[in-house]
This record gives C-alpha cells, structure tokens and sequence, in this order.
C-alpha cells in the first residue's frame, strides 16, 4: 500500500506556523520580485485569486479584503520541509521525496489499520512542526495520489465527498460501491499525470470523470494518448505500474534524489553526487524552458540503521535571480551542502530540487548591480544560454555526463547577493540566528 | 517496522547504544586523530544530542525582557523549545498572545489556562475572546551566555 503525504498550502502553513494570527486570513505568498502568487491560503482560494496570478491583479484587495502578502522566505520553507519529510520518513519502509511539500510512502510489509496510522501520523507532524497535512492511502501511486486529493477536498469544502475521507483518506480498503461513487464525482483533471490539455482532449472522448477513464479501453489510450496514460489507468485500477522512486514526468517541480548503494561520510563524496544532481535538475529545467528561484538541497542518515547517530539536515539557497545555469546551480547546491554537512555521518541519500519554478520567458532582467565584475565574466549571462544549449546538445549525444561543470575547490559560482526584491519576507526563524523568534518573558 | 511507538525508537538518538555498557565506553580513550565515530562507538559529546530530544520538533528563540528572571531566564538568553512534549502544569511554555510569543509557566486547573509570571507584580494571562491563544511549545532550556 502506497500514501501519498503533502502538506496543505505549504508556503502559507509555513508563515502561519510562526505567526497564528494568520490563521484564517487570507494570505498569498510572492514569488521572487514579489511578481505573482505561488501560494494561497483557502481564504485567499476563496477571494479568487488564481495560482501563479501577478501580484498587480491582486493587490486591491490587500485594502479590500484584508488580504496579506508575504515575499517567499524558501529558507523557512525548505527547513520546515525537511522536519516533515523526516518525521513522515520514521512510519515506512521506503521513502521518495517528491517535491517540497510532497513525499510518497510504501508501506509494504507493515501490519496494522494504515488509516489509523495515517492519522497518528498526521497528528504527529501538526504537533511537532505545526503543519497541517493532508493523507492519502492507495493500492498504486496514482490512487494514493488521488486519495490524497480527496483527504483534502473534504477537508476543505464539506461535502464534496464523505466526510469520513477528510485529513485521510484510505483507497485501499473502501468498497466498490464506494469507489464508484468518489470516482464518478472526481473529474479527470484531478488525476496525476493528467495535464489540462489532456483533460480537455479526454473530454471530446465524452471521458469527463474518473470512472469514465477507468473504463475506457487501454488499447484506445495508448494509441490516441500515450504509454503514460494507458500506464495511469491502470493504476487507477489496482494494477501498481509505478514505484516509489519512479515517477511519471512532473512539470511541476524538478527534483533529484536517490538513495547510495553505500553510505558516504566524506564530504568530497557527497559533493560529488549533488553536484550531479544539480547538473541534472538545471537540465530537467532548461527542458522545461524553466529557472528556478532558489536551490534546495537534503542529504540523510539512515533511520534503519539504527546503530547509526541521525542527521538529516537540509538547506536552501535563494539564487539572485532566476535561472537554469548549470553552473549557478551547482554552485549554490555545494555552498547549501558545505553549510550543513558535519563529520562522522553515514550519509544515505541526497536530493537537490528546484523549487520558485517559473517560465524562463517570464525572468525580468534584473541589473546585478552587486555582480563583481570578475567572477560574473566567467558566468556572463549574455553567453550563459548558449553554452548551456551546447551543453545539453554534447550530453544527448554522447551521454548524460560528457560535459559536466568542474567543481574547483574554491568554487564559488557567482556570488548570491539577495538582490531579489523581498519587501515583504518574513524572519528566517530556523535558519539565521540573527531571525529567531522573540519571546516576551 | 515497529517504528510507531515513539517509545520503541527515540528520534533524536544520544550517542550510544541504548543498552550498551555505558562503562566500559567511559573507561575507554580515543587514541590518535582518527574518525570521532571510529570502531570503538565512542563519539565526542554533542549538544545536539545533550539538548535535542526531538529535533523536527525543536525551535530556538530568544528570550526578551525579565518576568521569568527568578526561574534563571533573563533578557537575551536563548530558549530551546520541543513541540513534541504535552505541555502539563508547571511547565514553562512557548504560547501565542495575539501577534506575539510570549514565555511563561504553565498553571493549569482543570479547563482553566493561565500563563504565569515568576516575578510578583507581573498580571496573569488568560486566554480572552477574540484574541490568538494558542500554547506553541515547551521550553526545555535556556542557554545563557557569559562574560568570556
């Protein structure tokens, strides 16, 4: 049995976290440049304000609404993120990481009532980190991602679905009649993997809900869709196609991480295996023609070595403006690595992620006034997309890897300067002492 | 897996073995410049693991002004604070007071809260309608820093 964990409204559950009175006020967070929303509360949800919408469309209703906007603060968010991946990490044998605020379980093997641990589970994280969370159980990836989706929607909306699925929802072990009657008020869109423009296609076909996909004919799919969504509907059927640490093609987020073959202590072993992975997310996102706005790195011991002392830290590294540069990104994921790695570890796994995603046709240009002129010669940004497209075009053809950026031991690639406009960023209260939360006494 | 018990498996682990013979590891002495986690087990002490019963649940904060200053927190120090603990009476806690942390001790009789001030003429806080009260965290320590 797969559980897909996330937590709701991440960015916003993370501010409210240390300011409670925004509970229950509406609240965006800005991208980097504070340009357009990439996280709403319900409240703002329910203002109507619409994912990624700039900040200008919406400001109105700072006055009118008593709306509240905060700068993204991607160093609170990445040190809360790795609190709840390490919590969640303790209740199952294997763990991926899937996105900032997403990780998958599997729970083959353990014994017990998994929605009861599902809400021991959730109950442990809001205590322990005060971010609440959202459960989903399923026989497959796709149906633990759809129980998810439904954990949540009768959380937040009573009665779009039964109210007993609300916080957590347990696919695996409802009745038939009762998958048919969640499936049949579901849309398609809510699937993962399937995208709008493949909604909308599925919906010429008279597909509109997902018990309509689950019986549409695989052979049909396959030949008018794809491979992948022929794969999806088989999940939603009971037939795992997927697992853990195999993921469809996302386009929301880009990640890599993997588990070692075998522990690594040193930090020029680790610094190798990032700086791949880093190598490898800036390519996801130049495919994607998306930047990325800040870098976030984990690296973990292992909770089943239990001979072993813990550490699982994680960092988060703003970039001074959105990019995809290999180079920049690399950078950034070592400095973020050389700032939380501690001898005499068994590390087990590493992952770097790209997280403030957005369309690299929509960057401002940005005077890098503070760019000393030395260092950022050697990383101009004039050149930066053709090399990087060079780059790309040598590793498809002789292998990923044929090209890779040298990491110098004083490698320092271009200097961040928190130039990004940030006017309304909350303190960095896990991560800087100089930020720390204030308590009367 | 038996990892739901929180009891079976402590979080944040202290540097050794639970149940290993912790005098045979004091009597022992790491000899040379090898790894701190070498054959022995042996691992030089940390204050992660001294302090740090939970570390997903652990915030640091600081400590401004001198209502708690008879219990040894003055103005400045550093305050650890565990979420995972359940705040009981007596406890001195971490609470939200309408936009602001505030620490006090915990007085708790029966559905009554009060947060409460060691000095003398420092007023009780109760929880009022219309206003954030919420108990954030459990102070485990205050670290105090001295002249040196």
């Amino acid at each position: 049995m797969f559980a897909l964990v996330d937590v709701n409204n991440m960015y916003v559950s993370c501010e409210r976290v240390f300011r409670p009175a925004l509970i229950g006020r509406p609240v965006v967070v800005l991208s980097n440049n504070d340009g357009a929303c990439i996280a709403r509360s319900n409240e703002a949800k329910d203002l109507g304000v619409k994912m990624a919408q700039p900040w200008f469309q919406v400001r109105h209703l700072e006055r009118q609404a008593g709306l509240v906007a905060l700068s993204a603060n991607f160093e609170l968010y990445g040190d809360m993120s790795s609190r709840m991946m390490s919590l969640v990490g303790k209740y199952a044998p294997k763990q991926e990481v899937y996105s900032i605020d997403e990780s998958f379980l599997d729970f083959a093997g353990v014994p017990g009532n998994l929605e009861v641990i599902g809400r021991e589970m959730r109950a442990r994280v809001l205590q322990w980190t005060g971010l609440p969370t959202s459960v989903g159980f399923g026989p497959t990836k796709t149906l633990a991602k759809l129980a998810n989706h439904i954990a949540k929607m009768a959380d937040r909306s009573p009665g779009s679905y039964p109210s007993r699925y609300a916080q957590v929802c347990h696919l695996g072990t409802a009745s038939r009649a009762e998958l048919r009657s969640v499936f049949e008020v579901t849309q398609v869109g809510n699937v993962w993997g399937v995208g709008r423009r493949i909604a909308a296609r599925l919906e010429e076909q008279g597909i509109h809900n997902v018990l309509e996909l689950m019986r549409a004919d695989t052979a049909m799919l396959r030949k008018q869709f794809s491979v992948v969504l022929e794969k999806t509907v088989l999940e939603l059927r009971g037939t795992a196609c997927l697992d853990v640490d195999h993921e469809p093609a996302a386009q929301q987020q880009i990640m890599c991480s993997r588990s070692f073959g075998s522990a690594v202590t040193e930090i020029s072993g680790l610094v190798e295996v990032v700086s791949q992975f880093a190598g490898r997310v800036a390519e996801k996102a130049r495919q994607q023609q998306a930047a990325a706005g800040a870098v976030h790195v984990f690296i973990s011991t292992s909770p089943f070595r239990t001979q072993d002392r813990q550490h699982s830290p994680s960092a988060t590294l703003p970039l001074s403006s959105p990019t995809a540069d290999s180079r920049v990104v690399i950078g950034a994921a070592v400095r973020a690595l050389q700032r939380m790695y501690r001898p005499g570890f068994n590390y087990v796994k590493a992952g770097v992620m790209l997280v403030d995603l957005q369309p690299e046709s929509q960057q401002q240009g940005v005077l890098d006034l503070f760019a000393p002129g030395d260092a950022q010669g050697s990383l101009s940004k004039a050149s930066a997309p053709r090399l990087m497209a060079v780059v790309d075009t040598l590793n498809q053809r002789f292998g990923r890897g044929a090209v890779s950026v040298a990491i110098a031991s004083n490698f320092n690639g271009g200097t961040q300067k928190a130039i990004a406009k940030q006017e309304r960023r909350s303190p960095r209260y896990t991560t800087r002492l100089d930020e720390i939360a204030i308590a009367r006494t | 897996m038996s990892s739901y018990e929180p009891g079976d498996h402590p979080f944040a682990r202290v540097g050794r073995e639970p149940g290993a013979d912790t005098t045979t590891l004091r009597a022992s002495v790491a000899i040379g410049f090898g790894s701190p986690s070498g054959d022995t087990g042996v691992t030089r002490l940390d204050l992660n693991d001294l302090l740090i019963r939970h570390s997903q649940a652990s915030f640091v904060m600081r400590a401004s002004g001198d209502a708690m200053r008879e219990i040894g927190i003055d103005d400045g120090d550093l305050l650890l604070i565990d979420r995972a603990i359940d705040p009981v009476h007596g406890h001195v806690v971490v609470a939200v007071v309408g936009d602001e942390f505030v620490c006090r001790r915990l007085s708790r009789q029966g559905p009554h809260i009060r947060l409460q001030a060691t000095r003398i003429d420092c007023a009780d806080i109760e929880a009022r309608e219309g206003m954030t009260f919420e108990l954030w965290g459990v102070v485990t320590h205050a670290i105090k820093a001295l002249p040196a």
